[in-house]
């Protein structure tokens, strides 16, 4: 059985329309990668997880199952408890996740508990600093923020961790070191993992599988290798053929010419019509279903005619 | 040393501002029209008699002169006597200013306990879109009704059908504690229904602001209660304007709520004041107006420091490494 189980999703604030029917589906113990651009819906479907949606979100449609429950149909007590036991986040901008207010070592023991060992928490997220638990996050480097931040939501071995970009506001230098540091701990402690990126590559290393969202929808999602290696969707097939090597490390791809769509309402056809090469009449005016190509699923009318 | 440094660069300001303030009351009293002279000899004083009061009281030399004398005076905590009651002005201030004091008290008291409780609660059940509008209106309505209009309505209805509360019959605290707290209730009633009106008003968007920080959002996915929330992240982060406003609500009732004591005819600052300008007293003007403006300025330190407190970003000491 999943630990995860989003189902035809559908999320929309005020005007724009987020999630568009996506699906995903993560395993006990696994590492997936859930890929996209700026706007392809991936810090939606994070957050939705954890029903962390801003106020102006409203479900439109579908669910969201984590440990079989409901997310959206919780009680506000029983969606504490599954935020509490189940569930644990991290996010882009480590420091603003951190309260301003508060020592770090305060933090950690408002969620440790009384008399709980703050210090060996900090280790484990290799800040053996003692300054760390005296320090406010304002005094804090980003990465020091960062794992600080991973100490907490780790604190209670959750069984399944979203980490939103986590590295996206950390130089590069220090990237790699908060990586390891989420991966080791997840891994000490069975922790199923869904980390959002828009680095293909990076993801493909470190996962076991690799979910692509595009336009609100995951439109592939199969194996990371096979993912990275033989992509079966025309957007994917663009992300992984944009040679990142040939790029500024740490700068933001432009994979594919083009915009990302604002969706307004369900996406007549094939959101990733407009900039597909494939496009051919029918994905203009007929929504994908899934389908089964090789390894992976994928929304697209002409999957298994993608070279890579 | 950071610490010394802020403490001389305020101590500097704020004695330049208070010269600044100095000035202008000063200029301020003398451009009031219609002299000392007039206002105590009446309108048929012959231009002798006039002369003669203005040599007694040094009002015949020229005004930098009496500047001058005034603040030399002033540097040495002696605020001048009344031209009036023939009393030293700083001693009846120091008299009237437990009234005052108390007054305000009771008036932040007030509103600190219905104004903020008000303004979180409005904020953390606050719906996107709608709602609001009837707290908008209502902190609009309390923000907007002048005092002399409220005090007055508040004065005519008790003093016209018995009530229980008395009007204009003020005791000392420490003779009838409780006939001195029923005289003062409706003045500080009638001071909080705008002070109430902000500081609801100021939490309310203070926690609306906290609220979509990414530290709440994240205590929310650890599966916090909203209440833990409240009292762990969100009062002492929504604080910091809310503290400001107090505070600064606090330094203008200590300066005196003029138009409330004067009406509710308490022997406050304020109504000593409204009086001293009636009767061109000049020194009791330019000694209640410098101490409301110390009040401010001493208050405004306070407010820096306990903000500093708050939030150690904007701390004195802020930028400090530990």
């Amino acid at each position: 059985m999943s630990l995860l189980s989003v189902r035809n999703l559908v999320i929309d604030y005020a005007e724009t329309r987020a999630l568009d029917g996506a699906d995903l589906d993560v395993a006990p113990g696994e590492k997936v990668g859930l890929v996209g651009e700026s706007g392809s819906g991936k810090s939606t479907l994070g957050s939705a997880v954890g029903r962390l949606l801003p106020r102006t979100a409203r479900r439109t449609g579908g669910e969201v199952l984590v440990a079989g429950e409901p997310v959206f149909d919780l009680p506000p007590a029983g969606l504490r408890r599954l935020r509490r036991r189940q569930l644990g986040f991290v996010f882009q901008d480590p420091i603003g996740s951190l309260d301003p207010t508060m020592r770090v070592g305060a933090q950690l023991r408002l969620v440790l508990g009384r008399g709980a060992d703050v210090s060996m928490h900090l280790e484990r997220v290799r800040l053996d600093d003692p300054r760390v638990a005296r320090a406010y996050p304002h005094q804090l480097s980003g990465g020091m923020a960062q794992r600080v931040a991973v100490a907490m939501a780790m604190a209670t071995s959750p069984e399944l961790l979203v980490a939103d970009e986590p590295t996206a506001a950390l130089d590069s230098q220090v990237r790699e070191e908060v990586l390891n540091v989420v991966f080791s701990l997840a891994a000490d402690a069975g922790t199923s993992l869904l980390w959002l990126s828009h680095d293909l590559p990076a993801v493909a290393r470190r996962c076991d599988r690799i979910a692509v969202m595009y336009g609100g929808r995951v439109v592939e999602h199969g194996p990371a290798r096979e993912v990275l290696g033989k992509p079966a969707h025309p957007y994917t097939a663009a992300l992984a053929g944009s040679a990142p090597a040939a790029a500024a490390h740490g700068a933001r791809l432009e994979p594919v010419p083009g915009r990302p769509p604002v969706l307004t309402g369900p996406s007549p056809g094939c959101a990733f019509a407009p900039r597909c090469a494939l496009a051919v009449d029918r994905c203009h005016h007929e929504r994908p279903g899934p389908v089964r190509v090789r390894h992976q699923d994928v929304l697209c009318h002409r999957a298994g005619e993608v070279t890579a | 040393m950071r610490l010394l440094m802020w403490w001389s660069g305020r101590a500097l300001s704020s004695a330049a501002t208070l010269l600044g303030v100095s000035v202008l009351i000063f200029a301020a009293v003398r451009l009031m029209p219609g002299g000392f002279a007039e206002t105590v000899l009446g309108p048929f004083a012959t231009p002798e008699q006039k002369a003669e009061l203005a040599t007694r009281y040094g009002l015949d030399q020229p005004v930098f002169m009496q500047y001058g004398h005034w603040l030399a005076a002033v540097a040495g905590g002696d605020f001048g006597i009344s031209m009036i009651s023939r009393q030293p002005v700083g001693a009846e201030l120091l008299a009237r200013l437990p009234v005052t004091a108390e007054l305000s008290l009771l008036a932040v008291a007030g509103s600190v306990l219905a104004g903020v409780p008000l303004g979180v609660l409005t904020a953390v059940r606050a719906r996107p879109g709608g709602g609001g509008a009837a707290g908008r209106l209502l902190s609009g309505l309390g923000v907007s009704v002048p005092e002399f209009v409220l005090g007055s309505l508040v004065v005519f209805v008790f003093s016209r059908y018995a009530l229980g509360l008395e009007i204009g019959a003020w005791v000392p605290f420490t003779e009838d504690p409780a006939r001195n707290l029923a005289t003062m209730v409706l003045p500080a009633a009638v001071l909080s229904v705008f002070a109430v009106s902000v500081t609801a008003r100021t939490t309310r968007d203070a926690v609306m602001g906290v609220l979509v920080e990414p530290y709440v959002t994240a205590a929310v996915g650890r599966g916090e209660s909203p209440w833990f929330i409240v009292r762990h992240h969100i009062l002492r982060n929504a604080a910091a304007p809310v503290v400001t406003l107090l505070g600064t609500i606090v330094a203008y009732l200590l300066g005196g709520a003029l138009i409330v004591e004067h009406v509710f005819n308490l022997p406050g600052v304020g109504s000593y004041i409204v009086q001293a300008v009636g009767r061109r007293d000049y020194a009791v003007v330019q000694a209640g107006v410098l101490l409301a403006a110390g009040v401010f300025i001493l208050m405004n330190v306070v407010i820096d420091l306990l903000v500093g407190v708050l939030d150690p970003r904007l701390g004195v000491t802020a930028g400090r490494r530990s």
